[in-house]
């Protein structure tokens, strides 16, 4: 290409950037003159220099534009959004005709007619039409012009042509203003990977020289090294851009969103000089593009909707950019509506990325990230601007390449906040060495959050003497990090590498990184230094496995892997379930659901939380240390107008505290036949939490049901049966005692092993006697075996044979056809229970309504005996 | 030819516009010129009190100090003598009007050859 075509096309490419955004400018402030004039001045210049290069098309649009900005400047014509829209669509049409010329080399065929008569009509004072000209793409129908005038061609054709080349690249007379030389990329890129080289060349020179004792060599390599340094930085310095340039298009672009959405928003930009890595540039140069368009068109609301809502009709989307560390920090923010959780989560379910149960178990921050999901797009209505089939896990996917993450913050009502770290550089990053088995591996610093010395899972002597360790969660080992469950790997063991014999120490290493939202600990051997190491591209033969993002040679010569965090957590299945574990469900209510259930959280003795289900407590209370009397040993007091026992959960009554916290539990003593209550003595009261409860089952210490994962902790469940009987043993006693009658017999059908412990020692303390099944198929093989009971209670969501199947076999026949049944569900609605009492069963009540369950037990009982 | 004779000359090359500079440069240069350029009059200013030329082509439409401005200056500062070319794209004769007021030589207008270029300056008396 002729060297004047290449000049013009990168002047007039910055003209028409420029002039986007002073457009965006004048639109908003129409008296702006400086403004003014600068729009008129750089489409001047357009039109002044293509008549050089003989490109009619270009000189006729740019010429038409200039005469309506004439009128303008003179005053003649109102600045009007309309206005500025044609004018920009004839900028547009510049820049298709500026992009098919740096392309073939002369302008594109198209017909400009409708657009030229439009910008004519703008500067005569007529009606412009307001909708866009059509674009100029197809074929013209009418004839183009002849493409290049002998006469304008002439200066060009007749120009002595390399012999004036070396005077005009360096001008020795130039102006001192503004000493800037154009460079090719190629040439910075080349001078970077030389650079690179020789960072590697002098690291391993250092290597060398580190096992030569006061060699002659030292002190030259010290100034060779600094030399080095300083080069790289200065190598690194050209190649910086500042982030502005990535957002330079954004102005136009919002402009053109809130017209055709018919929104009124307002871009604000904070730290558009910080600097970057021009090829990091380049590359998030379309994820922000496409995030600021997704909170134009999903975050803001309408004027009216905003107006609505009590703020302002201007919604505004901020950008910001900073430097923190070798990273950069880029906050995309809207004020608008926030992401709409409900319909997240029905989303989620039609796609079926998650289950009904795994959602009711997610917080609304792990519901929002969903979006990062492949082809997730909540908008009801595809609309033009954001369904284009780029979704935002595009954008995550392209983040993630560059070493980046991306996470996200959003309120309801308040906004969405995009917040995207990316490494200044990739040509050169600091890197962690560690060694697993006998291999060195080098993980990006980006990704390092903490290094971790944890105590090993043997290791119980150092347990006691480190704040961390490693304990085991469904088999899974899990490091307990201050209040959070971190997922652990170990990539001795993710890599089968042979384990160095050495290595097996009672404490072991675990670097804690960054996987995107989450965290992820890997356990490796030991820990080096941080180096800055030269990525080099994985083998192609290699490139499918995802743990690895790159390669590099050590200062000693070897060649190690760099290891990809996302990668690893990808391949141990990690990145979906982990943050479960290891986030604070925060107190909301959600839709009722048997998997989830409210907690009271507390601590009564050992570091560890207790929790017990807020269903069977009565009442919290606090109670002055003067009202508790000692009545036959056992500490009581005096509630509600008779004596309540109570019993301290960690053994003894602390009676140095003032005030006790008491957990009162209440419950009907079906012999007594009458209420019973009992306080349950404990340290603190912490919290009331939603969550699921999945208990392991210790049942070595009484009283404890055992271990559950409550909001993110291993919480002690306790066993309220146990804690009951304890305070009213007398009354139990004497009930046995008493019953010269048979106990009833009750058959217990429930598959979960918590419910069922929870419901087994509770009714054996009111003095049924109880069998627990955990199938409705145990149950029946019970039938079938001959055994009698008096009554069945049974779940209703069971596996294989759930709770309606499983009544409907006993009613149709055989030796428990007449039995009373109880359904216990986590579902009660009026139409589960029609549903319940339709398929045969007797009653049906709540799983945690216990003092329901005894009264419905009660009353099938004494029916029961009555018809016989 | 009279290209020995002009070979000391130089010319300021005025205009905002690095296509029209080189489109010039190439031209003058071809012709015997030595060149020098300025972006705008505010650096033409400055390259006029390093060593005044012995001629400019001046273009109107600048950033930061215009063809107009310039020119008073320059005449302001350095009087009658470098003979200088105003160039423009505008019609409207009152730009021009105002130029040769102000102290211009001649005009020409955009897009110029190299004989249209060559015709001015030897009005001027510069070739």
């Amino acid at each position: 290409m002729d060297d004047l075509l290449a000049d013009f096309l990168t002047e007039t490419n910055e003209s028409l950037a420029e002039l986007d955004l002073a457009l965006v400018r004048l639109e908003r402030t129409p008296d702006d003159a400086p403004t003014l004039s600068l729009i008129f001045r750089l489409v001047h210049t357009i039109k002044g220099t293509c008549g050089f290069l003989g490109l009619p098309r270009l000189e006729h649009v740019a010429h038409a534009a200039e005469n309506v900005l004439v009128k303008v400047r003179d005053g003649v014509l109102a600045v009007t959004p309309d206005g500025i829209s044609t004018v920009l669509f004839g900028i547009d049409r510049i820049k298709e005709i500026v992009a098919g010329l740096a392309v073939s080399g002369s302008e594109p065929a198209g017909d400009d007619t409708t657009l030229v008569a439009a910008l004519n009509a703008l500067a005569e004072g007529r009606a412009a039409p307001a909708a866009p000209p059509t674009p100029a793409a197809p074929p013209a129908p009418v004839p183009v012009p002849p493409p290049v005038p002998a006469q304008a061609a002439a200066p060009i054709a007749a120009a002595p042509e390399p012999a004036a080349e070396p005077a005009d690249a360096a001008p020795a007379e130039a102006p001192v203003a503004g000493q800037t030389i154009r460079v090719g990329v190629d040439v910075l890129e080349d001078l970077m990977t030389l650079v690179s080289e020789l960072v590697l060349t002098r690291n391993q020179l250092l290597q060398l020289a580190r096992n030569q004792e006061d060699s002659g060599f030292s002190v030259p390599l010290q100034r060779l090294s600094h030399i080095t340094s300083d080069l790289q930085e200065g190598v690194m310095k050209t190649r910086m851009q500042p982030i502005g340039n990535a957002w330079n298009k954004l102005p136009r672009l919002v402009r053109d969103l809130a017209r055709e959405l018919d929104k009124r928003i307002e871009l604000v930009q904070h730290g558009a000089e910080t600097e970057l890595d021009r090829q990091v540039l380049e590359l998030i140069k379309d994820p922000l593009t496409h995030m600021v368009r997704n909170s134009a068109d999903h975050g803001l609301e309408t004027p009216a909707e905003r107006r609505a809502a009590g703020k302002p009709e201007t919604g505004r989307i901020t950008l910001n950019a900073f430097h923190e560390g070798g990273h950069i920090i880029i906050e995309v923010a809207d004020d608008g509506r926030g992401l709409p959780v409900d319909r997240i989560r029905a989303k989620v379910l039609t796609r079926g990325l998650a289950t009904e149960a795994e959602l009711a178990g997610m917080t609304d921050a792990q519901v929002h990230r969903f979006i990062f999901r492949a082809g997730f797009s909540t908008a009801a209505v595809v609309t033009a601007v954001s369904g284009r089939g780029v979704g935002m896990d595009v954008v995550k996917t392209n983040i993630e390449r560059i070493g980046g993450t991306i996470d996200l913050k959003s309120a309801a009502g308040q906004g969405t906040t995009f917040l995207v770290k990316i490494p200044l550089t990739l040509a050169i990053v600091s890197a962690l060495i560690v060694q697993a088995g006998r291999e060195r591996f080098a993980i990006p610093q980006i990704s390092v959050v903490e290094l971790v010395r944890a105590a090993g899972i043997g290791g119980a002597a150092a347990a006691d003497r480190t704040e961390s360790r490693i304990e085991r969660i469904n088999g899974t080992p899990v490091l307990r990090l201050r209040d959070r469950l971190l997922p652990l790997v170990s990539l001795a063991g993710l890599l089968r590498l042979e384990q160095d014999t050495g290595a097996q120490e009672a404490s072991q290493c675990i670097v804690v990184t960054q996987v995107g939202a989450s965290m992820l600990g890997i356990i490796v051997d030991r820990v080096f230094d941080t180096e800055e190491i030269v990525v080099k591209p994985v083998a192609p033969i290699l490139r499918h496995i995802t743990m690895f993002s790159g390669n590099t040679i050590l200062g000693d010569g070897s060649v190690i892997m760099i290891l990809d965090p996302n990668g690893i957590a990808r391949a141990n299945g990690i990145a979906g379930s982990e943050s479960r574990v290891a986030e604070t469900a925060p107190p909301t209510t959600v839709a009722q659901s048997e998997q989830r259930i409210a907690m009271l959280l507390f601590r009564a003795g050992g570091s560890s939380p207790k929790a017990v289900p807020l269903s069977l407590v009565a009442r919290l209370e606090d109670i002055e240390r003067d009202r508790i009397e000692i009545s036959a040993g056992q500490p009581v007091v005096q509630y509600r107008g008779r004596l309540m026992p109570l019993v301290p959960l960690s053994g003894t009554l602390d009676t140095a505290k003032e005030r006790q916290a008491v957990l009162v539990f209440n419950d009907v003593d079906q012999r007594l036949g009458r209420d019973r209550c009992m306080g349950l003595v404990v340290d603190e009261i912490l919290d009331v939490v939603e969550d699921r409860l999945k208990v392991e089952l210790s049942g070595d210490r009484p009283g404890l049901l055992g271990t559950a994962v409550v909001a993110g902790r291993a919480t002690d469940v306790i066993d309220t049966a146990y804690w009951l009987t304890q305070a009213t043993q007398d009354w139990f006693r004497a009930g046995q005692k008493s019953g010269g009658a048979r106990a009833p017999q009750l058959l217990v059908v429930e598959d979960s092993d918590f419910f069922r412990n929870l419901l087994v020692p509770a009714l054996s303390a009111e003095g049924y006697e109880v069998t627990a099944c955990d199938s409705a198929g145990r149950a029946l093989r019970l039938r079938e075996a001959g055994v009698t009971f008096d009554a069945v209670v049974s779940d209703i969501e069971m596996p294989e044979m759930d709770g309606l199947q499983f009544v409907r076999t006993l009613r149709a026949g055989g030796a428990w056809a007449g039995l009373p049944v109880i359904a216990l569900s986590g579902r009660v609605s009026a139409a589960e229970m029609a549903a319940g009492r339709g398929a045969g069963f007797t009653d049906y009540v709540g799983k945690f309504d216990r003092a329901a369950l005894l009264a419905s037990l009660r009353q099938c009982l004494g029916e029961a005996v009555h018809a016989s | 030819m009279a290209l020995a004779a002009n070979r000391a000359r130089t010319c300021l090359v005025v205009d905002d516009s690095r296509v029209v500079r080189k489109v010039a440069r190439r031209i003058l240069e071809g012709n015997g010129f030595a060149v020098r350029e300025a972006a705008d009059g505010s650096e033409a200013l400055t390259s006029c009190r390093a060593s005044l030329p012995d001629c400019v082509l001046l273009d109107w439409n600048m950033p930061v100090m215009n063809g107009i401005e310039f020119l008073k200056a320059l005449r302001q500062e350095f009087g009658p003598s470098p003979p200088v070319v105003f160039c423009t794209t505008e019609t409207e004769m009152s730009f021009v009007e105002q130029a040769i007021a102000c102290g211009a030589q001649e005009f020409i207008m955009k897009p110029f050859d190299d004989e249209i270029l060559l015709g001015k300056f030897g009005q001027v008396g510069l070739l």
